[in-house]
């Protein structure tokens, strides 16, 4: 199991776009993917788990992958985020 | 008598026709009890609605195709996902096997629990997204229940033409059937401005006025209506005076769109005969197209990020497939591809991730090229791939974020280094492919004919080089109001640069956001910019506004309002070259 903590730094949050891809993003891995805001846990293949998280921007998540391919699991959430989801230049 | 009703005006324009109520399709959903022994019976039943609805959304998403913009094709992206949510999907399979109910009803008894916590998130937005789940339920209860009625609005008719159709709400779906029917208008008693359906009829351009209550009982069917979905009204029964207006409200915005329409084939040419040359940013195949058929003139900016976002970083023969297949679409016009522009590491795990950020501002940390020459494997891959696509058509690739001279002669050692690798194995590429840089640092700014000694063109990139220069982020709303492109430093900013760039002979583009605001363009022609690269969809707007510029009278304006830029009047620099129009050169 690996973890890892990250900032929403894009300006609208975990927005439905920003979910879709997100989740469309943790569905490409085998892993078992969560995804963490405070003491609320949600699976991170499932688009209402994670708008429910209602992450704004600024908001830290942790997460979480736990299966064959959990590096590159969460090697590739960490960077879709960090990259605000290919919004704006 | 004539009456006005208000709600949100989500998509802007003017319709005038007659009301058509559409019925509510609101299901009845029935509860009833299964035997045991028919419990698989009826999730396979389940299943068969789930697919069939998936099945209509992925249709939907192939038919309305690439002109419609890339929120449309979100939205159904997002319903297609909820569609197989193990939060409907799972649950409502576990409820059918252990309440021993139909599958409208656990469905049913599903959505009403995922809208109560839906509806406790203290977050608008959030909570508006629980429509969403209630239009992707229904949709599959209506696949439910698909023997009876394959087709939603089967009372509709089938042209639409000068009917505004009022509804309770509408899924993107059934928006969807009503775009392809030619609906001229629609009005809707629920939904805001952050609706999926409001982005849809936005991104569709159906004029569209959202959360006019009472809307199906006020509006009386077939009776005359005006719709002005810019200010969110409807009019029922206009008087003479109301209705002429609106007729010349429409037909002005016509005219304006047949006239952008005719700019396809024309040339970008000022009224003083300097041409422009018009080319399009683009990423993905949708935009290819667009960009083609808004007659751009190549690809000034092509983003390769989209590639990395899937998982595996791409091997060298799927990057030369996707670059090969863009020229191709191209047709023999110039593609410039943007090497890897991210601003995160994802190859070295030594390094934790979070902890870099906590550490350091990510937009000037390890980012775009910097990154890129941390990583050589992965960037030689890639740079290998760009110059095996040169084999094919005219590509130049462009480097983001240049700092410094020592990063250009770094990528130019790698880029020797791949070549001769290429070399070796007998491949093709251009040996003279023109390598660029992308001007956002405003000291590389300030040392262009340095850097300029070692680049084949540049290529500014405005967003980011006025969140530099102002040190301002346009995302943070306390601060947006400082990020301003009229501010005198960043006019004389790029003038330097365009004019040095002129001057040194090295061909510059500018491919920010900028580049496609009409409100710029005259204040881009005037610093000296004669080539411009936009989203597609702003490219005829901007040929117009060149199509009616004298680029030296905007220069006259120009030059002496850098004079002395605190004596302009109220309205800034753009007002003032806008003026200077009417004026002439002096």
């Amino acid at each position: 199991m690996i973890a890892r903590n990250v900032t929403v730094i894009n300006r609208l949050g975990l927005h439905a776009r920003a979910a879709t891809r997100l989740v469309n993003c943790a569905s490409d891995f085998k892993s078992e993917i969560l995804v963490s805001k405070g003491p609320r846990v949600v699976n991170g293949k499932s688009i209402m788990g994670v708008l429910t998280l209602a992450a704004a921007t600024g908001t830290e998540l942790t997460i979480e992958a736990d299966g064959a391919d959990e590096q590159k699991a969460v090697d590739a959430l960490i960077l879709l985020i960090n990259n605000r989801f290919g919004e704006d230049e | 008598m004539s009456i006005t009703l208000e709600g949100y005006g989500v998509a802007p324009g003017v319709a005038i026709g007659r009301v058509h109520v559409a019925e509510s399709n609101e299901l009845e959903i029935g509860e009833y009890r299964i035997g045991p022994e028919a419990v698989e019976n009826e999730i396979q039943r389940y299943r068969k609605a789930v697919k069939a609805a998936r099945n209509q959304l992925e249709e939907l998403a192939d038919r309305i195709g690439p002109e419609v913009a890339a929120p449309a094709a979100d939205i159904i992206q997002s319903h297609v996902l909820m569609l197989s949510d193990s939060k409907i999907g799972k649950s409502t399979e576990e409820h059918i096997r252990n309440e021993l109910c139909n599958a409208e009803w656990a469905l049913q008894s599903q959505l009403e629990q995922i809208l109560l916590e839906f509806r406790s998130m203290d977050d608008d937005y959030i909570r508006t997204r629980g429509e969403d789940v209630t239009q992707v339920v229904r949709l599959i209860q209506s696949k439910l229940g698909e023997e009876a009625t394959d087709m939603p609005f089967e009372n509709i008719p089938d042209r639409l033409a000068d009917t505004l159709v009022v509804a309770s709400e509408l899924t993107p779906g059934e928006l969807a059937i009503l775009y392809e029917r030619g609906v001229a208008g629609i009005v809707t008693e629920h939904g805001g401005p952050n609706s999926h359906t409001a982005i849809l009829a936005s991104s569709l351009g159906i004029p569209a006025v959202l959360g006019v209550r009472g809307a199906r009982s006020l509006l009386k069917e077939d009776s005359p209506l005006i719709l002005d979905g810019g200010r969110g009204l409807v009019v029922a029964d206009p008087d003479q005076e109301t209705l002429d207006h609106y007729r010349d409200v429409r037909l002005e915005a016509e005219r304006v769109h047949r006239s952008l329409d005719s700019l396809r084939q024309q040339p970008a040419v000022s009224l003083d005969g300097l041409e422009i040359s018009l080319q399009a940013n683009a990423e993905l195949a949708p935009e290819l197209e667009q960009s083609v058929s808004a007659g751009a003139e190549g690809i000034g900016l092509y983003r390769t990020e989209f590639l990395y976002l899937q998982g595996e970083p791409p091997d060298e023969e799927a990057q030369l497939e996707q670059y090969r297949s863009a020229l191709e679409f191209l047709g023999g016009k110039p593609l410039t591809i943007r090497t890897l522009d991210l601003g995160a590491d994802k190859s070295t795990d030594a390094l934790d991730f979070s902890q870099l950020r906590r550490a350091a501002n990510p937009a000037l940390g390890l980012r775009a090229v910097r990154l890129c020459l941390r990583d050589t494997a992965l960037f030689k891959t890639q740079l290998r791939a760009i110059l095996r696509a040169s084999a094919h058509g005219p590509v130049r690739c462009l480097i983001p974020m240049i700092t410094n001279l020592q990063e250009i002669r770094l990528v130019r050692n790698l880029l020797e280094e791949a070549k001769s690798e290429l070399t070796e194995r007998g491949q093709p590429y251009n040996t003279d492919m023109p390598v660029g840089g992308m001007i956002e640092v405003p000291a590389a700014a300030l040392a262009i004919d340095e850097l300029g000694s070692e680049l084949d063109f540049i290529s500014v990139g405005t967003n980011d080089l006025l969140q530099y220069a102002l040190a301002a982020d346009r995302g943070d709303e306390q601060v947006a109001h400082l990020y301003d492109l009229q501010h005198p430093g960043i006019v004389r900013l790029l003038r330097y640069i365009l004019r040095e760039a002129d001057r040194l002979g090295l061909p510059a583009t500018i491919c920010g956001e900028a580049a496609g605001d009409p409100r710029y363009t005259r204040l881009l022609l005037a610093l000296g910019l004669r080539q411009f690269s936009m989203h597609p969809a702003r490219l005829l707007e901007i040929k117009q506004v060149i199509r009616q510029t004298r680029v030296d009278a905007a220069r006259d304006a120009m030059k002496r309002w850098l004079a002395n830029p605190s004596a302009s009047s109220a309205g800034g620099l753009t007002e003032l070259l806008d003026r200077s129009q009417a004026e002439g050169p002096q």
